[in-house]
């Protein structure tokens, strides 16, 4: 059954999320499940919630009152019975604003709500209502197969979840719970099934990769195993090949050989180092686990092997006691490292989190001026990044070709995480034009492209052509 | 669907309360089966509270029992429950959780330990744990009578710094002359041999560091910002300086 089926996701938040709403996609899309736009009347929506911060609450609540306004009418018949009826639409809650808001959300007639420990059994839940069947869960976190490319041409691998620092500000472990690493072997596996099955760009992700461990591997060594696939070690770029990049990343914890990695040319030269602040005494107040001159170190190091290695990066600004001088430390640090971008957000508390309980809470009105001008510094600091790719050679993992103005325009990102566009010349153009659609074949395909321009707005494309 | 609903264990049992000050106190309870690393820190809570706050673990590693030292706070939420807890009552413990532990090569280099107030905690642990760590310890506190347990540590390792107890000086530096014990620890019950006035910044502006001493610092976010400062003044590596901040 399932056949003629429709489900529609939305998620929010971090790459886990991503990643975990892709691989129950894929799961229901083998089961025989169309896949279908959040804004499409469904059968079913799967809402993957996220909770770091105010608005982040607001988003997801926004996104299940949607889905539920959605069902509502084909729902009505089920509304009095107390267990979903059988094929009734439904509305699927999950992810960590359902861990933290459990004492409000409870499962009726036409919604589940499911906790983070449950997330992988969904497809199975999904499928079961549809039978008029019930399931009970079982397996773990890591019970998310790897995912389709369905959203992205990035193919996603889980390789940790959880978290056990225990930032002041940060609501993450008691919604992730306590860290766990997946065994190197399966991490392994799944990298070498997604490049056999034809994936181009292999994204490592995890709440707080730094601290894998897996016996005597730690994160270092699990991405060393990873770069060097049985059948795929010649590490010449060729088109069977394929490239590593790692998601988030906390600056703690890792190995001194970790800056190694990035001399290897599977490896993107992008990595998303989470730096919250450029003060020192935020930091403390925030425990985080590294100083300020670490992380300056930590990216001259990666500078280093690649002058214009991608450092993007979260800012967290209007934390208790920030004063204007942390807060003018934060934004000289957006200069100083030269960040490619920057992911800023204003705090807000999160119930039962030590920050919360701080003094100094700062005036919203503040939090809003200095997000603010973090954005304009980050815009400036984003475009510089960008400009000092002009000229430079970028390869591009073509995500959409599409025709334009008689050529063809392929989109993607660059090794550095970048967007890049290039038009192919006109004899390439004549030949797309004849058949009605773009050749498939520059989907998913390695494009070396030569940059020479730059957009505008505040995520300027680059432009550039073959070559 | 059902709801997540908790599992439910026996909860470990209370064996003493401990009164070191008016306001500081050893809460010992049930080990069980907890492994942890010296330095790292627990989750405490009373029985059926849902808030529940890190201690770091104060009693050795071998141990068969877990203590932690807490300092009661104004109104604090769990300090104070904690403080009335009776023998035989259950407490929620979760963990342990922390890297402030001290890497095995470390152990055999120079260290230096700064705490303020409790927190001394991971370091009375430290110094009960390994035997032969070679370290000097220098406790904040503001008056002489906050210095939580100092015969566990052995008096030359030791300075105090008594940031608002002029007397207090004086008083321990002559309980110590006083009452020296054959091994050269000072008396149960008597003080430091090494009192001074002033904070602890205060003793490590004066007092150069060797630079390649691994630096461990333990309590309030504000002292521990200022020390960093002055140790990388005098020249200790960043990534040398490992802190605990409590609040
Ligand atoms: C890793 C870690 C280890 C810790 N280890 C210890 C330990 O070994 N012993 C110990 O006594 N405490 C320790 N703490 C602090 C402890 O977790 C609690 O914060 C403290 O006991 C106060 O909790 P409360 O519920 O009584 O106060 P709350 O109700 O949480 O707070 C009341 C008010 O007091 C302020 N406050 C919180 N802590 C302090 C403090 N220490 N001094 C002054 N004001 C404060 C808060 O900002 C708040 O405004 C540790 C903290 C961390 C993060
Ligand atoms: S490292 Fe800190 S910010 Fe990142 S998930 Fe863990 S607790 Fe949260």
């Amino acid at each position: 059954m399932g056949g003629a089926r429709s489900v529609a996701f939305a998620d929010l938040g971090c790459k886990l999320n991503q990643f975990e709403t892709e691989s129950i996609a894929t799961q229901l899309q083998e089961k025989g499940y169309r896949i279908i736009e959040f804004d499409a009347p469904a059968d079913a929506y799967v809402v993957n919630t996220c909770t770091v911060t105010n608005r982040a609450d607001r988003k997801s609540r926004n996104l299940f009152n949607r889905a539920r306004r959605a069902t509502q009418a084909a729902q009505a018949a089920a509304e009095l019975s107390a267990e979903p009826a059988a094929g009734t639409p439904l509305v699927v809650l999950t992810g960590c604003f359902v861990n933290s808001h459990r004492d409000e959300l409870e499962s009726d007639g036409r919604t589940y709500i499911i906790a983070n420990e449950q997330k992988h059994s969904i497809p199975a839940l999904v499928d079961a209502h549809f039978r008029g069947e019930v399931v009970h869960p079982a397996g773990n976190v890591f019970d998310f197969p790897v995912a389709k490319r369905i959203f992205h041409t990035r193919t996603t691998v889980k390789v940790q979840d959880g978290c056990d620092n225990f930032c002041s500000f940060c609501i993450i472990p008691s919604v992730r719970g306590r860290a766990v690493s997946r065994s190197s072997r399966d991490v392994v596996a799944a990298v070498a099934e997604a490049v056999t099955a034809g994936a181009r760009e292999i994204v490592l992700t995890g709440v707080n990769m730094s601290r894998y461990r897996d016996g005597g591997v730690d994160f270092t060594g699990l991405v060393e195993a990873c770069l060097e696939l049985p059948g795929q070690s010649s590490g010449h770029p060729g088109e069977r090949d394929y490239r590593l990049r790692i998601s988030s990343l906390e600056p703690d914890g890792l190995a001194d050989r970790f800056i190694r990695l990035f001399e290897h040319p599977r490896m993107a030269p992008h990595l998303h180092l989470c730096l919250q602040s450029g003060s020192q005494r935020m930091l403390l107040a925030m425990r985080r686990q590294y100083t300020y001159e670490e992380y300056r170190r930590l990216a001259a190091d990666l500078r280093s092997i690649d002058p214009t290695f991608n450092i993007t990066t979260d800012l967290l600004v209007g934390f208790p006691s920030e004063e204007d001088d942390d807060f003018a430390a934060s934004l000289a640090a957006i200069d100083e490292i030269g960040f490619g971008h920057v992911h800023t957000f204003p705090y807000s508390p999160r119930e039962g989190t030590r920050a919360e309980r701080m003094r100094g809470q700062v005036p919203s009105r503040v939090k809003t001026e200095r997000s603010a001008a973090v954005r304009t510094a980050a815009d400036a600091a984003k475009r510089r990044y960008r400009e000092s790719l002009l000229g430079s050679r970028e390869r591009l993992l073509v995500e959409r070709a599409e025709r334009r103005d008689g050529t063809l325009v392929l989109t993607g990102l660059g090794e550095h995480y970048v967007p890049i566009s290039v038009r192919l010349p006109a004899r390439v153009g004549e030949h797309a034009r004849a058949s009605a659609d773009p050749p498939p074949r520059y989907e998913n395909t390695f494009l070396e492209a030569r940059i020479e321009s730059l957009g505008e707005g505040d995520d300027p494309v680059l432009h550039g052509s073959p070559g | 669907m059902a709801r997540t609903t908790r599992v439910t264990k026996a909860l470990p049992r209370v064996h003493e309360i401990r009164n070191l000050t008016e306001s500081t106190y050893v809460l010992r309870f049930d080990r069980r089966d907890l492994e942890f690393e010296p330095g790292q820190y627990v989750s405490v809570g009373v029985k059926g509270d849902i808030d529940m706050r890190e201690y770091s673990i104060y009693s050795p590693v071998d141990a068969d029992f877990l203590e932690i030292l807490v300092k009661e706070i104004d109104g604090g939420h769990v300090s104070r429950r904690l403080r009335r807890v009776r023998p035989g009552d259950e407490v929620e413990v979760d963990g342990p959780f922390g890297f402030f532990t001290i890497d095995e090569p470390d152990r055999r280099r120079p260290l230096l330990f700064i705490a303020t107030g409790t927190g001394i905690s991971p370091f009375h642990c430290f110094a009960g744990s390994y035997s032969d760590l070679d370290f000097r310890l220098l406790h904040g506190v503001r008056t002489a009578g906050e210095r939580y347990d100092h015969d566990a540590f052995p008096s030359d390792r030791l300075t105090t710094c008594l940031s608002r107890d002029p007397q207090g000086v004086a008083a321990a530096a002559h309980v110590a002359r006083a009452e020296p014990v054959a091994d050269g620890r000072a008396a149960v019950g008597s003080a430091d041999s090494s009192a001074v006035a002033g904070r602890v910044t205060d003793y490590l502006r004066e007092h150069p560091v060797d630079p390649g001493t691994r630096c461990y610092l333990c309590g309030n976010c504000d002292m521990i910002y200022e020390a960093f400062d002055i140790l990388k003044g005098h020249g200790v590596a960043p990534e040398h300086l490992y802190a605990e901040v409590y609040f």
